[in-house]
């Protein structure tokens, strides 16, 4: 809380639903005193499409391209923890290769992600260049896609005990000219226009602190948790698929610091976790070496999935994704309960935000990377 | 395994200012103006596209079997099954697809048992009229299909799995058949006549009390690829699909 306040009219603000620093459709009202925010309101819902219910209404093979849609910069992952949700139900055990194949596709889906978030927060911080730099990046890794699944990106790629298909010729030649010239050329010169620029790094740095412990209390999860000093991260503290046989660093920066992290801080946090994901993607191919092409990526499963409620839960870009499922025994879910990483950080917003500069709004709701397809769905 | 850029970047800011930003952009300037530039012009020269590609859905007509198995996988529901004429005069029931509504999943191209439907690379779908975006059997063929488009359905056995057995790839269609429950049988001969491959036989297994014959299904395991059309025409539910794990 800034102490001075300053003794003129309060009033509410409307930021939102169109707004330059709203990316997707939401509103965050503030109440302003002077330039002091001292009270905000998130609202949600303008994009709201019914997806749980029109679940109920789908085989469990058709809601794979829908849960694409979720999200449309992290579609892998979302498809990805459905098909989790029903191999739980199934008790199925995925193929080695499907495994791999799958952690492949979402460290791509998590690369790309990040470097949409990259050129939006370019865009929020008034730094144009970095937003069609992270776009032109962004590129490389949507070709991929193509590759590996056919589109860019409603993927469409895990399936119910496996994954769709098994890498193309020269795949690995291709992603991993990609991935060594996005480390060593790609990325840093982003990076000198962000990291190095003062004036870019000087709308994030000393804004909002936010303590571990709040952050954790508010239930935030992912890179903006991480920010903040809290280490957790799915992939390795409840590894699914092969993440347990990869040796990889979570970032987590201000773990000790009672203090907690700036907005700098949760900006940093996701542009090593893109390094991280290239070091995964490396690892995952020197894995399926020693696997033969010829080994089955995918096995058949029944169309019914035995009643009962299934949990599973798996690292997205901007946090923890959920999908709890209740089958009542026939092929048709009864109940598809999705909990998006976003709609539990957004519903913090009010606390974010609180006691910040209006000018400063957009440089701490750009750390947690909004994305409204899954937060209203 | 250490990080890559925060020992690098660490908390407090070191940069220089703005004299590397400006430096790298004005790299990036002369650069480009030295190579030429990566625009594709776009209604003259298009974008090459590998050839699974998942653009819209394509139709070999000769392979077809008229089956359905499409209409039923396809999650809009987009597909319906229309009769035109072959090349011979008959009527056949073959898929016609609504563009406008499909999502370019690929599930009809995945499912197809005789790999007639398949991804095409045609990305060009605008139209001036809804109607127009409606594409009848002989307008889904794609000129340049090829082998690669065809996407092949590779499903493992568990257990086949379990035994150790890894190289035997099926499919739902080459194992999943459809079981009669004899007592419900009512010899309505609705299975034999829906069958697009022609592979259920009715056969004489008795006598009723009224001297008329009882006629069964028998279906050849063969010819059968599991399109249930048997088992959703059947009127008393007699028939069922049995699944192999």
């Amino acid at each position: 809380m800034v102490e001075e306040r300053m003794n003129t009219d309060k009033m509410w603000i409307t930021m939102g639903p169109q707004h330059p620093f709203s990316h997707g459709l939401w509103t965050l009202r503030v109440h302003a005193d002077g330039e002091i925010i001292t009270d905000a309101e998130p609202e949600i819902g303008y994009l709201h499409r019914g997806w749980e219910k029109e679940c109920e209404n789908r085989t469990y093979a058709k809601i794979i391209p829908m849960a694409d849609r979720l999200c449309y910069s992290a579609s892998m992952t979302w498809s990805h923890v459905f098909c989790k949700v029903a191999e739980e139900a199934l008790d199925i055990e995925v193929p080695e290769r499907a495994q791999y194949l799958r952690v492949i596709a979402d460290e791509i889906c998590r690369i790309q992600s990040h470097l949409m978030w990259l050129a939006a927060v370019g865009t929020d911080l008034g730094n144009l260049t970095v937003f069609l730099w992270a776009l032109r990046e962004r590129e490389f890794f949507l070709d991929l896609n193509i590759r590996l699944c056919g589109q860019r990106l409603t993927t469409n790629y895990p399936r119910i005990g496996g994954v769709r298909n098994d890498m193309p010729y020269y795949f690995e030649r291709d992603c991993m000219r990609c991935v060594e010239r996005f480390e060593t050329v790609g990325l840093p010169e982003i990076m000198k226009l962000a990291t190095d620029s003062s004036p870019f790094v000087g709308r994030m740095q000393g804004i909002k602190y936010l303590t571990a412990k709040d952050v954790a209390n508010w239930g935030v999860t992912g890179p903006a948790m991480r920010g903040c000093g809290v280490d957790y991260d799915v992939r390795r503290d409840d590894p699914y698929d092969a993440y347990g046989e990869i040796d990889f660093e979570v970032p987590v920066l201000n773990k000790n610091n009672p203090k907690g992290g700036d907005a700098y801080d949760r900006f940093l946090v996701r542009l090593e976790e893109m390094y991280q994901s290239c070091e995964i993607i490396r690892q995952a191919f020197q894995k399926l070496q020693s696997i033969p092409k010829e080994a089955p990526s995918r096995v058949k499963v029944p169309r019914c999935i035995p009643a009962g409620t299934h949990m599973a839960k798996i690292e997205d870009p901007r946090g923890e994704s959920i999908m709890y499922l209740v089958s009542d025994g026939t092929e048709k879910p009864w109940r598809l309960k999705v909990r998006s990483p976003i709609f539990v950080n957004v519903s913090s917003s009010k606390h974010m935000v609180d006691g910040v500069r209006i000018a400063d709004v957009p440089a701490i709701m750009a750390m947690i990377d909004m994305c409204l397809g899954e937060t209203d769905r | 395994m250490p990080y890559k850029m925060l020992d690098k970047y660490p908390k407090k800011f070191r940069g220089t200012g703005i004299i590397t930003p400006m430096w790298a952009s004005l790299r990036r300037t002369f650069l480009s103006t030295i190579h030429r530039s990566m625009t594709i012009m776009y209604p003259y020269e298009k974008e090459w596209v590998p050839d699974n590609y998942r653009g819209r859905p394509g139709l070999i007509f000769d392979r077809c079997l008229g089956c359905g198995i499409c209409v039923r996988a396809c999650p809009t529901t987009c597909i319906e099954l229309v009769e035109v004429a072959d090349d011979d005069g008959n009527m056949v029931k073959r898929p016609q697809v609504n563009v406008g509504r499909c999502m370019m999943c690929g599930y009809c191209a995945e499912y197809c048992p005789v790999n007639a439907m398949t991804t095409t690379t045609d990305y060009e779908l605008a139209e001036f009229s809804r109607k127009d975006l409606i594409y009848d059997p002989r307008r889904l063929a794609f000129e340049g299909t090829n082998e690669m488009m065809e996407v092949h359905l590779e499903e493992h056995l568990l257990s086949n799995l379990a035994k150790g057995v890894t190289d035997q790839p099926t499919a739902f269609y080459k194992t999943d058949r459809p079981v009669l429950e004899e007592k419900k049988c009512i010899s309505c001969m609705k299975c034999s006549k829906v069958c697009p491959v022609e592979a259920i036989e009715m056969v004489v297994v008795g006598k009723n009390d009224k001297g008329r014959d009882i006629k069964h299904p028998k279906i050849d395991g063969e010819k059968c690829v599991s399109c249930e059309n048997c088992v959703i025409a059947c009127p008393k539910s007699a028939l069922k699909i049995e699944e192999v794990l």
